[in-house]
């Protein structure tokens, strides 16, 4: 068999054999309302992987992501009292102004991506200790339930976190694959110069991605801190290396151009069935770290696209 | 003592060397030249051991050779001097001689200096260049480096039993005309120690430097010439060779050209890239820039299309004054540009067919942002059959496409963007006979449909062919201009006169 050919498929392989190994294993596994808690437990998470995958996408990467979920479960706790819901737009567009700030640092002043966003994310962790006064601040109550009590209701048996997670994976699949937008972040992802050579205006859409990246990340904060019902310079600790795992083990290369949001559904579900298989073992948090670790290095080296990098890897 | 014989490369394609015999004798200098393509560069990767031929013998003294690696051909006394310096700069010129050659100068784990330093002084000796060997070697001139690169050769003749045969490609390019008199008085005196092959385009200093001349045109050796017979204008026309064919060409089509200038330069310079270019390009017309590799067509063709911004001069497009210099506005001023690299700034591997057509155009398949693919799809249909571009569908990888189609596809792009100022560098570069007729059909559309058409041709037989006017570039500079009716176009020697 041809691996090249076999290559889209791997995710979803991964994703099967590994829930059926585990169903195997632990039949209780199979319970829907088991099912259901663990994948929404990890909407968050997907969200901050879904944002991810645009920069990702375009051959970058954002290691911002979680300082930014950090600094936004701190803005939205302490603005929840003057501002009630209007929070989330305060929120939505710090992160979309951190990112687009990432982006404007690595096309503009030529600092890769990696660096412009590790820095970003460093400035946007001190914002949120300077924010915090470095304590765990929680938010009201009633407070809370009244401005973001309906993201934990359901619907129709569905709960609320999921359908916002389905919304927000449309919008962003509608972005990708239904605008020119999208089109033009393949064409930056697959062939940067010959995206120039046609005029495109590669340098606003590499912006737009590290903003729609910090965005998504600012969403997956504010959920997160409505749902621990505080905010803490501290909170989204652990985020990072679970969302890169998500979008590489989904099949979107660090080479870019491949792969897209869809593929980082499945990365995610694969990652929360690692977690609960682990968990199932009784493997310790500490150790997960260690294994989400493992298969990092793996996605990668099995998902990276070698004839793109020329044989330079630093 | 050094011989190929009946030596064969051939790649996807391209039957590179023909049958090449060649033979460098002890102390002697030979000459190398050919236009473009000639197989000049094949014929020096394989004697200093960077490509394998697929037929035919290398012989040293007699003995068959065969090297995997130019590291084996310097242990067999070949040595190459690069054009583009292999020198690193920042490190010290006796680390740059002996690199990778460190373990005579270590003991115990730890390198002797000192002992390397003198080592450096005897080889900076043979070439008289009288610098501290540790000296950083971005100090230096250009000339210098040149000597230091030539030295770091010589130490070949330490290290290897037997005869030094030195490749020298290009090595006055970067030189003025009397550090290549120096250069040229060191490699005479240098013969007692080595023999040199000497590549260049400046014919007289070819003339002038070589014992004997081989001559190389689309792969083959088509004369040697003694340097008491040699005369520049005989090896000109063997090395252009045969007569264009105009049907080939499309001559018949070619149409007088209009009278709106759609792109003027007005005393254009940048850089070292070229300097004081002015040309008025008018709708229907196709004029070609011709020159040797480096004389600035490229750079040329970049700022047009505004991927370069120049240093001092006008451009305008269409009348108007250009004030940023970007490639969103060369497109949207109506230029396309078909690059030389093909698959890296022609099309996106990875991208269908018709998602590669629309790429530069997407305004006009969209509403609010919102591709209307049905529409994308069906512009793709219709170039395919346009253009007859063999691919099984609009869903295809353009990377999995032929050369001549993805250049098809590139064109398609364009053209049914509606570009009128065509931009194209080396067009018909790796593609087969009739691939390439297809592009020459299509500049003469292009031209009747009156498009601006700006050319820099992968041969001067082709330059010839398909233009209106000619300008001739050398180091950067206009040289001549030639106007080219059919049935009155300049000779190919006419041409590389002026170039080099």
């Amino acid at each position: 068999m041809d691996m090249e050919k076999i290559k889209p498929y791997l995710p979803w392989i991964t994703l099967i054999t590994l829930v059926l190994l585990v169903g195997i294993a632990n039949p209780s596994f199979f319970n829907p309302a088991g099912m259901v808690g663990l994948v929404a437990d990890i909407v968050p998470l997907f969200i901050m992987a879904l944002g991810m995958t645009f920069a990702i996408y375009i051959g970058g990467i954002d290691l911002s992501v979680q300082q930014m979920a950090n600094l936004v479960t701190v803005v939205a706790t302490v603005f929840l009292a003057p501002l009630g819901m209007g929070v989330a737009v305060v929120c939505i567009v710090v992160g979309f102004g951190f990112g687009a700030l990432s982006g404007y640092i690595t096309t503009r002043l030529f600092v890769p991506s990696f660096v412009s966003t590790l820095a970003m994310g460093f400035v946007a962790l001190s914002g949120a200790k300077y924010l915090s006064g470095e304590r765990a601040l929680s938010m009201d109550a009633t407070l809370r339930d009244e401005s973001f009590g309906w993201m934990f209701a359901t619907t129709a048996g569905i709960p609320n976190e999921l359908i916002i997670a389905g919304l927000l994976l449309f919008l962003a699949w509608f972005l990708q694959r239904r605008t020119t937008f999208g089109r033009a972040l393949k064409a930056v992802g697959s062939g940067e110069l010959a995206a120039v050579a046609s005029g495109l205006n590669v340098d606003r859409i590499k912006i737009l991605a590290f903003a729609i990246s910090g965005m998504f990340a600012a969403i997956a904060g504010l959920m997160f801190s409505v749902k621990l019902s505080g905010g803490d310079a501290n909170l989204a600790n652990g985020f990072l290396l679970l969302a890169i795992v998500a979008v590489l083990v989904g099949g979107t290369p660090l080479t870019g151009g491949v792969g897209g949001v869809i593929n980082t559904l499945i990365g995610t579900l694969i990652v929360v069935v690692i977690r609960s298989a682990m968990v199932y073992l009784e493997i310790d948090a500490t150790q997960q770290q260690m294994v989400f670790g493992v298969v990092l290095i793996a996605a990668i080296a099995l998902t990276i696209d070698r004839s793109k990098l020329r044989g330079i890897v630093k | 003592m050094y011989e190929l014989r009946a030596v064969d490369k051939t790649f996807p394609g391209v039957h590179a060397l023909k049958a090449v015999d060649f033979k460098v004798n002890r102390g002697e200098i030979v000459g190398l030249v050919g236009e473009n393509g000639a197989g000049k560069s094949t014929l020096m990767k394989v004697i200093y051991g960077a490509y394998q031929p697929d037929g035919g013998n290398i012989t040293i003294d007699g003995t068959t050779v065969r090297f995997q690696n130019p590291r084996q051909a310097m242990d067999h006394g070949i040595g190459m001097v690069f054009q583009e310096q292999s020198l690193i700069l920042n490190l010290t010129v006796m680390e740059n001689i002996f690199l990778g050659y460190e373990q005579q100068f270590v003991s115990f784990g730890v390198i002797n200096w000192k002992k390397m330093a003198d080592a450096a002084r005897h080889q900076l000796k043979k070439v008289k260049l009288d610098i501290d060997p540790s000296t950083i070697t971005s100090e230096l001139s250009f000339a210098q480096r040149q000597l230091v690169e030539l030295a770091k050769v010589l130490t070949l003749e330490e290290r290897v039993d037997g005869d030094l045969v030195i490749l020298l490609d290009e090595p006055t390019s970067v030189l003025a005309k009397e550090e290549v008199e120096l250069l040229f008085s060191l490699v005479r005196e240098l013969t007692n120690r080595a023999s040199f092959i000497f590549v260049s385009h400046r014919m007289d200093e070819v003339l002038d430097l070589s014992d004997r001349i081989y001559v190389m045109k689309d792969g083959e050796v088509v004369d040697v010439v003694n340097h008491d017979e040699a005369k520049v204008e005989a090896i000109q026309h063997k090395m252009v060779g045969r007569d264009v064919d105009k049907e080939y060409y499309r001559e018949q089509k070619q149409l007088p050209y209009g009278d709106e200038v759609v792109v003027s330069f007005d005393n254009v310079s940048m850089g070292r890239s070229f300097k004081d270019i002015s040309f008025d390009l008018r709708r229907g017309e196709v004029l070609c820039l011709v020159g040797t590799e480096g004389s600035g067509r490229e750079a040329i063709l970049r700022t047009v299309f505004g991927l370069d911004t120049p240093t001092t001069g006008t451009v305008s497009i269409k009348g108007k004054q250009v004030t940023k210099f970007t490639a969103q506005n060369g497109v949207s001023s109506g230029i396309g540009y078909i690059p030389r690299e093909r698959k890296i700034e022609g099309i996106v591997a990875g991208m269908s067919v018709y998602e590669n057509m629309t790429l530069s155009q997407m305004g006009n398949y969209s509403t609010g942002g919102v591709l209307r693919t049905g529409e994308e799809k069906a512009l793709a249909r219709d170039w395919i059959d346009r253009l007859a571009i063999k691919t099984p569908d609009v869903y295809k990888d353009c990377g999995g496409l032929s050369g001549g189609n993805q250049q098809k596809v590139v064109l398609a792009k364009w053209r049914s963007g509606g570009s009128d100022i065509i931009l194209l560098d080396h067009p018909t570069r790796g593609l087969d006979i009739g691939a390439k007729e297809d592009v020459y059909e299509m500049v003469r559309e292009m031209s009747a449909d009156g498009a601006g058409i700006i050319l820099v041709a992968d041969t001067l037989e082709e330059a010839i062919g398909l233009s209106h006017t000619i300008l001739v570039l050398k180091d950067g500079e206009f040289q001549k201009r030639f106007d080219g009716s059919p049935g009155d176009k300049p000779s190919l020697f006419d041409l590389v006169h002026y170039m080099i």
